[in-house]
């Protein structure tokens, strides 16, 4: 194999490793600046908080919606699952929760169309003990994201979505009582 | 003399080093270039976004502009940069939106920046809705994007967007539209005038 040759292959290579590594790190990088940045450097999770109205300086999140109230929690499933429970909004207002997993997976999701009455699920990793009875999402990650989205294009609307999703809870199981 | 066969490591530690530049530039590009997805009449969407469908590709790219997007159950999202004619969206000009009846339970329409922000404006008016604009009897509607408030018409504020882009939204669509995006009859974006910034 000539010098030239070698030289080719050596570059082809390292090009690839680096298109490669860079669009597969990405995404982790990302949510996990995301996840660092809602959970306060880790010392806020499996908790919600509720945002303020979208304004022009939400920077949080690129592409944020000015018509939506949104809500965070950063979980951590290294302890055990978390239960998730997400009241509607009075008046029939789109809520939806929505759980995205270390690699920005949107694993699951769910509504207030489907559950009139609540969103209620438990989260957990792969082989972890769950309670019978409660709907399960599993996570390949103990880390991620869940975004509760309501309807809230005015500052009526905002404020009466605000009043509800303040019952909206993102815990250990043990400590919402569960078995 | 040095057998031409041969490769210093000085040589290929160069080539190595170049190689990788070369590969995270076009990694960058794959990863920013373009608005990624379909193209719907100038409009650009994804029926993978969010989801565990999506290749790496399109993963890092929502990553990058889009993070936590909803999969298309939830909502669909296009994005557009440029007016019908293709030209470059721009805050120097007012444009229309057109539209008919949209397949979901509710949609908006908002203007992001090319930093992927909100404009930073006071306007009040980052997007408008489906419950903002006003339809004729057939369900026709229109908006203005632009930088002054027009007399009784929904609008977006373009003020300071810059080259901006604008995101279709269209919570729990219909699944008709789920399943084909083509068959949504998507807004017409057109250029009234242009001018300097009041």
């Amino acid at each position: 194999m000539n010098r030239t040759l070698k030289l080719g292959l050596i570059f082809a290579a390292a090009a690839a490793v680096g298109h490669v590594g860079l669009v597969m790190a990405t995404p982790r990088v990302i949510m996990g600046a995301a996840i660092k940045r809602t959970s306060k450097d880790g010392s806020v999770v499996n908790q919600f908080q509720f945002g303020p109205r979208t304004t022009k300086d939400s920077r949080a999140v690129v592409r944020p919606s000015p018509d939506l109230a949104y809500s965070t929690c950063a979980y951590n499933l290294s302890q055990g699952p978390i239960l998730v429970q997400a009241a509607p909004t009075p008046g029939d207002g789109y809520v939806s929760i929505s759980v995205f997993d270390a690699r920005t997976d949107n694993i699951a999701v769910f509504d207030t169309r489907q559950f009139p009455q609540g969103i209620r699920f438990v989260l957990a990793r792969e082989g972890q003990a769950v309670p019978d009875g409660e709907k399960v999402v599993r996570s390949n990650f103990d880390q991620g994201l869940i975004l509760d989205r309501r309807l809230a294009p005015t500052a009526e609307q905002f404020a009466q979505a605000d009043a509800a999703r303040r019952t909206d809870s993102c815990a250990p199981l043990d400590s919402k009582g569960s078995t | 003399m040095a057998d031409p066969r041969s490769l210093s490591r000085r040589a290929a530690a160069s080539t190595v080093a170049l190689g990788l530049i070369a590969g995270l530039a076009s990694g960058w590009w794959a990863i920013t270039a373009g608005m990624g997805g379909e193209s719907y009449s100038g409009w650009y969407g994804s029926r993978v976004t969010g989801s565990q469908d999506a290749g790496p590709w399109l993963r890092a790219r929502v990553a990058v502009s889009g993070l936590l997007a909803l999969t298309r159950d939830q909502a669909i999202y296009f994005t557009r940069k440029t007016d019908a004619a293709g030209e470059r969206l721009r805050d120097a000009c007012r444009y229309q939106v057109s539209g008919g009846p949209l397949p979901g339970r509710w949609w908006s329409v908002t203007v992001y920046a090319d930093d992927n922000y909100l404009p930073l404006n006071d306007d009040d008016a980052l997007s408008f809705d489906s419950t903002e604009v006003k339809l004729d009897s057939q369900g026709n509607w229109t908006a203005i994007l632009g930088n002054a408030r027009p007399e009784g018409q929904a609008w977006a504020s373009t003020r300071n967007a810059g080259n901006y882009d604008i995101t279709l939204r269209i919570y729990q669509p219909d699944k008709s539209a789920q399943d084909d995006y083509a068959s949504i009859r998507m807004p017409v974006v057109t250029k009234l005038d242009c001018g300097d910034k009041p």
